[in-house]
């Protein structure tokens, strides 16, 4: 093996740095901090049991007496901030004002000695309210006569932001025009059409939401949080919510952390924390409880989505009109329009003629943040289904009607972007190869019906942010990464470690990674939307590659030579054109002492430090002139593509579902660390087998039923295959712009796995599910049904 | 989690004495795997904790001359492995098997599934269907009740401030006996029973049904028999169309409710289908005893 080869990691499955800390206990996450304070007051906050009501009366007082309380919050008080929408901060964390718009909502927030006083203060808070109409479904809070989520005398109205608001609760619409649809389908041999409804979900990270805030004499605030995004989410707000903060008061440190999947990409906790530390000039630590991480922390977005398809008898799909309303759930502010969702509508097939109608409603029920697949878990659940009651009406098969309609390399998609990158149609090959998809299943004459079922699945990612890098080059040769990336369990220390190592090619023990703390670390926005390995990848990349130049030039001083004559690699400087031929990185550097003068050049103990910063190109402005049709030939940044294929088992008597056996395709670029790209297929392909047949938020009363791990039910190894029966493969399509040709992949797994059981489910027993989770109740009723029809 | 006092006697003399002088605002901790969840959550918040882990005779299982006793503080991980329990008696290990997780079992106890009065508690029903009987002790003395008379609401027993159950006592199952209980949930044991079936069926040597017990969780605010049903098959042979009639009578007359589980109507189908399967696989263990 030559050198060069010794040292490219890209491509190998290189052991995760984190690895022994995590299994040993070992690792710090933002809770083993409480212990270093002294002066820590823990935070409990009173939550609304209804969920739309006046606050006729808040009487705290009894509360702020008992001895131990430091303070309380409440939502009049003139120190909250965004207080300015009358009845209730438009950040969703602060405790409301004169109203309450979901059952889950803040109310009084203590921070107290301990955390039983600060339940006991809670109990002691008298609110009066009255309660108002509420609306939870998304469907009924659309029409134009819905009951209005907010109380419009209290002067917020839907179409914040300028939105022409088209119902009491939407809160904003996309629409596309894509060909001529009318024309297209009056040309259709075969028109198919559905409505689908994708439900409620939490994130269920492991590790609760929350952060200690660390008062500083003179007025700063150090937060260790666990947070995504220590610039650009966390510190980015404290600064815009708290004025008397200018950024050299905030420092912002994310510790290991146990998993967000898109949950924490609002600041939910550190708000609160921050102005109960700016109140007290003490430590807060406030730490949700798991029923708040279900009634107060960000769901998904639920997605009604009705679509229609229209295609020639050879099964090309020529036409596709879609309505598609996303539920934001009890969001004041924000910036949802339809555009997420209906993304995953427009990315995976080449449909010449498309009509977009795409809006966002708010309801009574917790506000929304993406959840892993932003919303396209959700829409593509219709498009998938759909296509596969268009096969059987073609009488093609699954795999034969997708191949031939996917988008190809090169070619647009309906939003008018050229397609640079999609591995999908091997990815769609293996999986109905994998799970035999023409080979019918054995029936055996019992209670359990066979079936099977594929489906595919594309993701855009965000040309949004910037990521920064910086790259030590320490005097002994070694090497440091500075990023502020999130690590969320995805394993990117790791990866961005293997780039350094390639870039220097260097052995990797050599290589460290210090992450996310503002005052240590540059800037990156945030870790969502797969970004992570292709956006803060690109930046350390150029980092390095800025600190080898550097490095060049100062070992090229050295012996005398241009830089151009120097190569970089096993940690020394090699030159051509010299006498000498190579020198060592180490000593590059001068030792120097007390006593040395003239001390310039690169000295012991002095890194040389690369700078990287990387943004994706701009989208092209999605409004305006020369876009009224909603098209635009740069929406998005590049897009990830999977394939799912599963054999399931139904049981006719009570509806259950069991996987038997899953095939998973990730289209990922070219990947990095394999190893953890197939880890990251492997959970998300659970988390999704969750949401798809398991979990969900149920309401009664406008409140949610199931708060807690036993009735919010994730799925567990009972639910998973055997290990022999659970597969999966990466069948990467190069990005050209991404790092080593990578491109990010933990969304697009989650997206096909709902459709695919569905196909299945139909497959063994003739019924088609629309509704998402397709829970044993739901399927049993839908088998019912068809046993009543077919009796007719 | 806070309380006032907190006891651990180590004879069942002295739990009952505290007991009647604490009053009401008491709670026994008997493994805690409910108890200290609604502590910490402040949904209860009693003045008192008494501890019964310190009272070894409660844990105590025997066999004796009018049946099998075991001791209210018995463990469920050691109940559901218990050489004792044989034949019929096999439904009290199913049921103990049946509750949760491995973590949970190793903790949690027989005597605490039945004094938390859940009606979807996985013990109970294979119990009342064997005509278990609680034997409680108390400042006045010693009683016993039948089961399946224990609970009296979702969460209420007939046990006064002052008494505590320490032990059930199984009677023998003649010949011909089958016992059979079934959880019904989404995710295995380790969740909570949407419903749990009870079946208990001993056969004549003409195989035709001499005594037949049906007990249904999780339908109602107690475990509950189903009379009807057991009068229905009373007395005759076995068959699919007969079954099939007793498990409807069983889906009509039970109540349950809608809750994050199942809705009332996907019990009472359940209660239909799980009856079906209970009562003909008790009918073949019959076969077997």
């Amino acid at each position: 093996m030559s050198d060069c080869e010794k040292t490219n990691y890209i491509g190998k499955s290189v052991q995760r740095v984190d690895v022994y800390e995590k299994a040993t206990g070992k690792a710090k996450y933002f809770e083993d901090y409480q212990v270093q304070y002294r002066d820590l007051l823990h935070v409990k906050v009173l939550r609304s049991p209804h969920a739309h009501a006046k606050i006729v009366s808040i009487d705290a007082s009894a509360a702020e007496a008992l001895p131990g309380v430091a303070t309380v919050v409440k939502g009049s008080d003139p120190d909250i901030a965004w207080a300015d929408i009358p009845y209730a901060s438009s950040y969703y964390g602060n405790p409301a004002k004169d109203e309450v718009i979901w059952a889950g909502q803040a109310v009084v927030a203590v921070a107290a000695e301990s955390i039983e006083i600060a339940e006991q203060a809670l109990e002691l808070v008298k609110v009066v309210y009255e309660e108002l109409p509420y609306v939870v479904d998304q469907r009924e809070a659309f029409k134009a006569d819905a009951v209005s989520v907010t109380s419009p005398e209290l002067g917020i109205a839907a179409g914040y932001g300028g939105v022409q608001p088209e119902g009491p609760n939407v809160m904003g619409s996309y629409k596309l025009t894509h060909g001529d649809v009318e024309k297209a389908f009056a040309e259709a041999d075969v028109i198919v059409e559905e409505e689908y409804q994708a439900g409620k979900k939490s994130t269920s990270q492991i590790e609760c939401n929350g952060s200690i805030v660390e008062y500083h004499e003179g007025g700063g605030v150090t937060i260790i949080t666990n947070g995504c995004g220590v610039h650009g989410v966390v510190k980015n707000h404290i600064l815009t919510m708290y004025p008397q903060l200018s950024s050299n008061k905030v420092r912002v440190i994310q510790p290991v952390t146990g998993g967000s999947f898109g949950n924490r990409l609002f600041p939910l906790v550190e708000p609160l924390a921050v102005l109960m530390a700016l109140r007290t000039k003490r430590t807060v630590s406030y730490v949700l409880t798991r029923k708040e991480m279900y009634t107060s922390s960000p769901s998904n977005w639920p997605v009604y989505t009705k679509l229609k398809l229209g295609a020639k008898k050879d099964g090309t799909i020529i036409a596709e009109k879609l309505e598609l309303v996303e539920d934001a759930g009890a969001q004041i502010r924000g910036y949802f329009d339809g555009r997420l969702s209906s993304s995953g509508l427009m990315c995976v097939y080449n449909i010449p003629n498309v009509q977009c109608d795409s809006y966002a409603v708010r309801t009574n029920t917790m506000p929304c943040a993406p959840y892993r697949g932003l919303g396209c878990a959700e829409s593509e659940w219709a498009m998938e289904n759909l296509i596969d009651v268009l096969a059987e009406k073609l009488d093609m098969d699954p795999l034969e009607i997708r191949l031939k309609n996917i988008l190809k390399k090169g070619e647009t998609n309906p939003y008018g972007e050229k397609v640079t990158s999609i591995g999908l149609g091997r990815c769609l090959e293996a999986v109905a190869d994998a799970i035999n998809i023409d080979e019918p299943c054995q029936q055996d004459g019992g209670p359990w019906k066979y079936g099977k079922g594929i489906a595919a699945a594309g993701k855009q990612n965000t040309p949004l942010g910037r990521a920064e890098a910086d790259c030590l080059v320490h005097s002994d040769g070694s090497i440091e990464l500075l990023v502020s990336c999130d690590e969320q369990g995805m394993g990117v220390q790791t990866t961005l470690r293997q780039m350094a190592a390639t870039e220097f090619q260097i052995d990797i023990e050599k290589v460290k990674v210090t992450r996310a703390d503002t005052a240590i670390t540059p800037y990156d926005n945030f870790g969502a939307s797969s970004r992570t390995t292709y956006t803060t990848g690109n930046a350390v990349i150029i980092a390095c590659q800025d600190a080898i130049d550097q490095l060049k030039e100062a070992a090229g001083r050295k012996v005398g030579l241009a830089k151009k004559q120097v190569t970089i690699k096993n940690g020394k400087a090699y030159f051509v054109g010299s006498n000498i031929e190579s020198i060592d990185i180490a000593d590059l550097y001068e030792p120097f002492s007390f006593f040395t003068q003239q001390t310039w050049g690169l000295l012991k103990g002095t890194p040389v430090r690369g700078r990287g910063v990387f943004c994706p190109a701009p989208a092209v402005e999605w409004f305006g002139p020369g876009h009224e049709d909603g098209r635009t030939p740069r929406m998005w940044n590049w897009y990830q593509y999977s394939a799912f294929g599963a054999e399931v088992a139904v049981n006719e008597e009570t509806g259950q579902i069991k996987i038997l056996k899953l095939m998973s395709t990730a289209d990922t670029g070219n990947p990095i660390n394999p190893k953890l790209v197939e880890g990251q297929i492997d959970g998300g392909v659970i988390m999704a087998l969750g949401f798809s047949i398991m979990d969900h938020h149920m309401f009664q009363d406008g409140k949610m039923m199931n708060p807690n791990m036993s009735d919010y039910r994730l799925p567990t190894t009972l639910e998973t295959p055997l290990q022999k029966n659970f597969m999966r493969a990466i069948l990467p399509d190069p990005l050209p712009d991404g790092p080593f040709n990578a491109k990010g992949m933990a969304e697009s797994i989650m997206i096909p796995v709902g459709p695919a059981i569905a196909a299945a489910i139909y497959q063994a027993i003739g019924v088609r599910p629309t509704e998402m989770p397709m829970t044993a109740e739901r399927v049993l009723k839908l088998i019912k049904d068809k046993e009543a029809s077919d009796a007719k | 989690m806070k309380f006032n006092a907190y006891y651990e006697p180590k004879t069942v003399e002295e739990c009952v004495q505290i007991l009647s002088e604490q009053g009401s605002d008491v709670k026994m901790l008997a493994g805690g795997t409910d108890l200290v969840i609604r502590l910490r959550s402040r949904a209860l918040k009693p003045k008192t904790v008494v501890s019964l882990n310190a009272i070894p005779e409660l844990s105590e299982v025997s066999l004796k001359e009018d049946g099998l006793y075991i001791g209210a503080m018995a463990r469920l991980m050691d109940v559901s492995k218990s050489e004792l329990l044989t034949g019929a008696w096999k439904i009290v290990k199913t049921g103990a098997g049946n509750v949760s997780s491995m973590q949970v079992r190793n903790i949690a106890t027989l005597g605490g599934n039945s004094c938390n009065a859940s009606p979807s508690a996985d013990t109970v029903p294979g119990l009342v269907v064997s005509g278990a009987i609680a034997n409680i002790v108390g400042k006045n003395g010693n009683r016993s009740v039948l089961l399946e008379e224990f609970f009296t609401g979702p969460g209420k027993t007939v046990l006064a401030d002052d008494e505590m159950l320490v032990s059930f006592k199984i009677p023998k199952y003649a010949d011909k006996t089958g016992a059979v209980y079934k959880k019904y949930s989404i995710r295995g044991d380790t969740d909570i029973a949407i419903i749990g079936v009870a079946g208990k069926v001993t056969l004549n040597a003409q195989d035709e049904v001499v005594d037949v017990k049906i007990a249904l969780g999780g339908v109602a605010p107690t475990v509950i028999r189903v009379p009807k049903a057991e009068a229905l098959l009373s007395g005759k042979k076995l068959t699919d169309q007969l079954i099939e009639e007793a498990a409807v009578i069983a889906s009509e007359s039970c109540t349950p409710i809608t809750d994050a589980r199942a809705t009332k109507e996907y019990r009472k189908e359940m209660v239909k289908v799980w009856v079906r399967h209970v009562l003909k696989d008790a009918a073949q263990e019959a076969q077997k005893n």
